[in-house]
This record gives C-alpha cells, sequence and structure tokens, in this order.
C-alpha cells in the first residue's frame, strides 16, 4: 500500500496534467458508451413494449407533419361529431397524456394525467405493485384509477383523491384501486428509446360519457394517439376523410409494422449512426488514452527504472498500475455516475412528472444496465492500458532508461 | 573469501539475433573483489551489469549468484535481492527529480521487508553523516551540484548494506576533485562493509583503483 501511495503521489501526480488528461479522456470514452448503451436498452424496451401494437387490423393515427393544420379553427362541437362516429362505427383506444392536475404531494410535482379507454387498458399490460385493476363498470360517481409509485405514500391503495378534472373542469373524486410499479414507463411510438415516466401520472379511466363532458383539449389530443382495433384500410380511410371534413385536420393512419419500418429507415439508421460515430469516438479516446500513457512511460521511465533498480518488481509494477488505473477508472466512473444522477434529479428541480424517476440516485434499470456495460468495457480498456505500459516498460533497457 | 558470482555466458543476441555481444565470456567473483570492467561502446558493459544485477535474464548461458542459478528465480526473488544484495551506482543523473535527496536515498526501504528499519535508519545518518550529505538531504536534485548527486546516488546504493555495488560509468560527468570522492568512497565501502563492488569505465585512471581490469573486446 504505501508503494501505491508513493508512485501516486510522488510518480503521478507529478505529472497531474498527464492524470487530468488521461481522466478527461476515460470520462469521454465511458459517457459515449454510456449513452449508446442506455440509448440501445432504451430502444429495445420499447420495442418489446409495443410489440403488441403489431396486430392485424390496428392502425395508429399520426398528425400529418406535410400538412399546415389550423387547430384554431376547430370547434367542440365537430370533434365530438368525429367521437360520435367513432363510437358507432369502430373499435378505438384512446391512452392520451399531457394533462396536468393540481393534485398536492410532498414532493410538490406537477402530476400527470392520463386518461385511457378500456381498449386501450385492454391493450396494455399494465403491471401493478399494489392493489387492484380498475374497471370501467362506474366511472360516474367516485372513478376508480391507478397511481404511480411516487404517489404511493401519500394516496395508498383505498384513499380518495379529489381534485379539478383538468380536462372537464369538473370537482371529481378517484379512489385509488392500483399502484403501478416503480418506473413504470410508456415508450414513444415513433421514437422507442424516448420513454414518459408514469411515477407522479395517475392512469384515469374513461368512456363515451366523459369524452363528452371533456374540453377540446382532450378531444384533439386523444386523436393525435388513437388506435383503431379489428378495422380495414377501407374503413381507415373513411375515418381519415371523415376527420378532415369534420375538423379540416388531416392524419394519417399506419400500422405498427409501417411505424417500426418509420422508425428502421429514420431513426434506428441515426441510431446505427450514432452507434458507430460512438465506437469511432471510443477508439479514438482509446488511442487517445495509449498515447497518453506513452507519453507517460516516456517522461516516467527513469521514475520506473530507479524504482526496479531499488526492489520494485515487475508484478509489483503491474499490480501498482493496476490499482492505480482502476482509481483513474473509479473516479472517471464515480463523475459519470453523478453526472448520470444529476440529469436523472434535474427532473425533480423542474417538478417535471414526466420524467421523474426513483431509486438509488434516482438512476434507473437501463442506466444501471448501462454503467455495468460501461464497467466492462472499462476493465477491458484498463487492462489493454497497463498491460501495453508493462509491455513498453519491459522492453526499455533499464540503465539506458535512467540515463534518458 | 566465498565466491559471490560464477557466471558463464555463452551469448547475448540483440537486434533480433543479428548481434551477439559476450560470447562464451566468463566471470568469477570473490566477495570483496574490486574489479574494473573497461572496453570500446556497444562491446557488452552495460548488457553485463544488466545480467549481473538480475535485471536481465535473456541471454544464453548460466549464472549462479550466493550459490542460485539466477535464472530460477522468480521475478519477485530477484527483486527482493536487488533490494537488499546489491546496489547499483549510476551517473549522477540516476535520481529521481522530483523527490528530495533523502527521499531518493531512501528509496529502497519502500520495498524492504526488513524487520529492523530502525538499523538502517540509524545506517543512513551514519552515511550521510559521513558522505558529507546531511544539508542538502531536504534539496531537490537540481538543486545539487553533480558530486552532490554522485554522492546521493551512492548513499543509495549502500543505504541496504549490499554485498556486491554494480556502477556504471560512475564518475563520467565529474570534475578531477568529485571523481576522487567517489572513488575513496567507493573503496570505504569495499573496505568498511566488505562489499564486492564491480565498475564499468571506459576511465583507465578508475580502472587503476580497482584491483582486478577486465578488458572487454570486441569479437569480429
Amino acid at each position: 500500500m504505501k508503494d501505491l501511495i508513493f508512485f501516486i503521489k510522488r510518480i503521478f501526480l507529478k505529472r497531474w496534467i498527464l492524470v487530468l488528461g488521461m481522466l478527461l479522456i476515460i470520462f469521454l470514452a465511458n459517457y459515449l458508451t454510456f449513452t449508446a448503451s442506455r440509448s440501445l436498452i432504451s430502444t429495445y424496451q420499447g420495442n418489446q413494449e409495443n410489440k403488441i401494437l403489431d396486430q392485424d387490423g390496428l392502425f395508429i393515427s399520426n398528425l400529418d407533419p406535410d400538412v399546415e393544420q389550423n387547430f384554431d379553427a376547430i370547434t367542440i362541437e365537430e370533434t365530438q361529431k368525429v367521437y360520435d362516429y367513432l363510437e358507432s362505427h369502430y373499435e378505438y383506444a384512446i391512452d392520451t397524456y399531457g394533462f396536468v392536475a393540481d393534485i398536492p404531494n410532498t414532493e410538490d410535482m406537477e402530476v400527470s394525467v392520463r386518461y385511457i379507454n378500456e381498449q386501450a387498458y385492454d391493450l396494455r399490460d399494465i403491471k401493478l405493485s399494489e392493489g387492484k385493476q380498475i374497471t370501467f363498470q362506474d366511472l360516474n360517481t367516485v372513478k376508480p384509477v391507478l397511481i404511480g409509485a411516487g404517489l404511493a405514500k401519500e394516496y395508498p391503495v383505498g384513499s380518495v383523491i379529489e381534485m379539478i378534472d383538468p380536462v372537464t373542469h369538473q370537482p371529481t373524486k378517484l379512489k385509488v384501486n392500483g399502484i403501478l410499479e416503480k418506473n413504470a414507463s410508456r415508450s414513444n411510438i415513433y421514437a422507442l428509446n424516448s420513454k414518459n415516466y408514469l411515477n407522479y401520472s395517475i392512469y384515469s379511466p374513461i368512456d363515451e360519457e366523459f369524452i363528452k363532458q371533456s374540453s377540446l383539449d382532450l378531444h384533439v389530443n386523444a386523436l393525435n394517439d388513437l388506435i383503431l382495433l379489428n378495422s380495414s384500410e377501407k374503413e381507415v380511410n373513411h375515418l381519415k376523410d371523415l376527420i378532415q371534413s369534420t375538423t379540416g385536420l388531416t392524419f394519417n393512419f399506419f400500422s405498427q409494422k409501417e411505424n417500426d419500418k418509420f422508425f428502421k429507415d429514420y431513426y434506428m439508421n441515426g441510431l446505427q449512426i450514432i452507434s458507430m460515430l460512438t465506437l469511432i469516438c471510443f477508439i479514438i479516446a482509446t488511442g487517445l488514452a495509449i498515447w497518453n500513457t506513452l507519453i507517460s512511460i516516456r517522461l516516467m521511465i527513469k521514475d520506473f527504472t530507479v524504482h526496479l533498480l531499488v526492489g520494485l518488481s515487475y508484478p509489483r509494477l503491474r499490480s501498482i498500475l493496476y490499482q492505480y488505473f482502476g482509481i483513474v477508472f473509479f473516479i472517471s466512473f464515480s463523475l459519470l455516475t453523478i453526472f448520470v444522477s444529476v440529469n436523472r434529479y434535474s427532473a425533480w428541480y423542474r417538478k417535471d412528472a414526466i420524467f421523474a424517476t426513483l431509486g438509488i440516485l434516482k438512476l434507473i434499470g437501463m442506466d444501471w444496465m448501462a454503467l455495468i456495460i460501461v464497467l466492462l468495457i472499462d476493465m477491458i480498456m484498463g487492462i489493454f492500458i497497463v498491460e501495453f505500459m508493462m509491455r513498453k516498460i519491459k522492453k526499455i533497457p533499464i540503465s539506458l532508461g535512467v540515463l534518458t | 573469501m566465498k565466491e559471490l558470482i560464477q557466471l558463464n555466458i555463452r551469448h547475448k543476441l540483440f537486434n533480433k539475433g543479428t548481434l551477439s555481444i559476450l560470447n562464451n565470456f566468463q566471470l568469477s567473483v570473490l566477495s570483496g573483489d574490486k574489479i574494473a570492467v573497461m572496453g570500446e561502446s556497444g562491446v557488452g558493459k552495460t548488457s553485463l551489469l544488466n545480467i549481473l544485477g538480475l535485471i536481465d535474464s535473456d541471454y544464453e548461458g548460466e549464472y549462479t549468484l550466493f550459490q542460485d542459478e539466477a535464472k530460477s528465480l522468480t521475478s519477485k526473488q530477484r527483486a527482493v535481492i536487488r533490494n537488499k544484495n546489491i546496489g547499483f551506482v549510476l551517473q549522477e543523473n540516476s535520481l529521481i527529480d522530483s523527490l528530495s535527496i533523502e527521499e531518493n536515498i531512501k528509496l529502497p526501504l519502500l520495498y524492504t521487508n526488513e524487520p529492523n528499519k530502525k538499523e538502517i535508519e540509524e545506517h543512513f545518518q551514519l552515511i550521510t553523516h559521513k558522505m558529507d550529505i546531511e544539508p542538502l538531504l531536504a534539496k531537490k536534485p537540481l538543486e545539487c551540484s553533480g558530486g552532490q548527486r554522485s554522492r546521493a546516488a551512492i548513499a543509495r546504493a549502500i543505504l541496504m548494506k549490499p554485498d556486491i555495488i554494480l556502477a556504471d560509468e560512475p564518475t563520467a560527468s565529474l570534475d578531477e576533485k568529485n571523481k576522487l570522492r567517489v572513488l575513496e568512497l567507493l573503496d570505504d565501502i569495499n573496505e568498511n562493509y566488505g562489499s564486492t563492488i564491480i565498475t564499468v569505465t571506459h576511465d583507465r585512471s578508475v580502472a587503476d583503483h580497482h584491483d582486478r581490469i577486465i578488458e572487454m573486446e570486441r569479437e569480429d
């Protein structure tokens, strides 16, 4: 231990700029690896989650990005006509979000209400940590709801939440039927690596009656996320025309296969480019780390040599180098963990319910998985650097090393 | 006097086997010997010291040190012998610039398992006093003269009271006065500690201070 401390204090830190340089390079390599790994894990999770949408006769609406839409001209009477038609002719699923309710909680978080109808609820496999799934029978008096894990302490199963409903603007009583799993999330259909977290959300069931009482916001929002079930191309096109003629809004309806194709064509392509760039950056970072190591050896060769002459052995030197780089990698890894954690905490500072996560340091499963990947790559990189260093040191004739 | 070193080298290869040095080189050294090794550059003097100092084991032949075959020693065992039994005196720039003179001299203590560190500390006091290094202990090598640095390098080499001192051009960059002082110190170590001294030098006057001179020649 004393030789390790001596090496760190009296040899490595004497060239602190090299240590700092190495630390920055390793941090850069770690950050790139982490970002790419987490993005891939998140994409995989999103893909798994949305596989359920890959069904015959299922079409998902999407506001046509190529058409200029005039939302100001839409009236609630028009949108209601669309919902009346939907109700009588189609099987449709609504799972819409973006509505903020004023529900007191210790974290003072803005609570997000997600409105879901029975078809969407049946489509999704919503997992609970406590309580029971909701039913859609009687939604008129006290509505049964599911709440995020972040609200569970204040609103346990069976408790009643009173709020002004953000879409009907009426006082509403919600009965907590179940608690969602910690860090439950919903992935974006078009960007599978993007997620909304439900820790401070409420799943509120809706039916035809509720839609009738709702504001225009819900009507338009729900059309954006509308899913048609057991429909034909003809029915879909008919609805598309109806919405356009009634509200003036132009929607496209795609199957999940088509959405996947879009994802693969655009997003996945981008992701592959990012992954390639990450790999290239990682190789450059590793190259820089080796270059830095070579400079270190050149500058410290006299020190190493003198130590070898007075009793340091190569196995001991290897052990010291492993411990030293272990410390450097640990610092970099800790900085990365802190960085990711601060990033997660920022959602809490912003009181942003959609991105607020729960867990140690607010890190969630995919963060830890990506950190483990970073750790494994660090180990490989560390072994490579130390063995490379040892090879270089061993190649240098000792007495010559001292003299240069 | 007992035999310390028995060296019988068939050859040492360099440049991927295209250059062979120390061909059929034999050397027998007794405890307390004072030997100078001379020869032109490239003849293998420093290579010989590297082999004797257990730094290099990549050669054809046998090397018996303290009754043990050097090649059978592990890297750790070789390091322990270098720490306890061999002192290296190199040119005056063999001190680590970032360490003080005291830290440089005490460097072998970092790797010793010697239980009696108090005795070594007393020895440190004695040699630094005797070699007139005491006023320099807190200084960095670059704050000292060439002669002072040479004395500090010798102090480091003898701190552990080694059986063998291997000196590689110890006076190469010193003026006449300091050269004589270094040679006196090596004589003193030889007499008082009974250390065997093997010095590589180009300087005939330095070689003449030794009991035996080995002239190495290149084989064409």
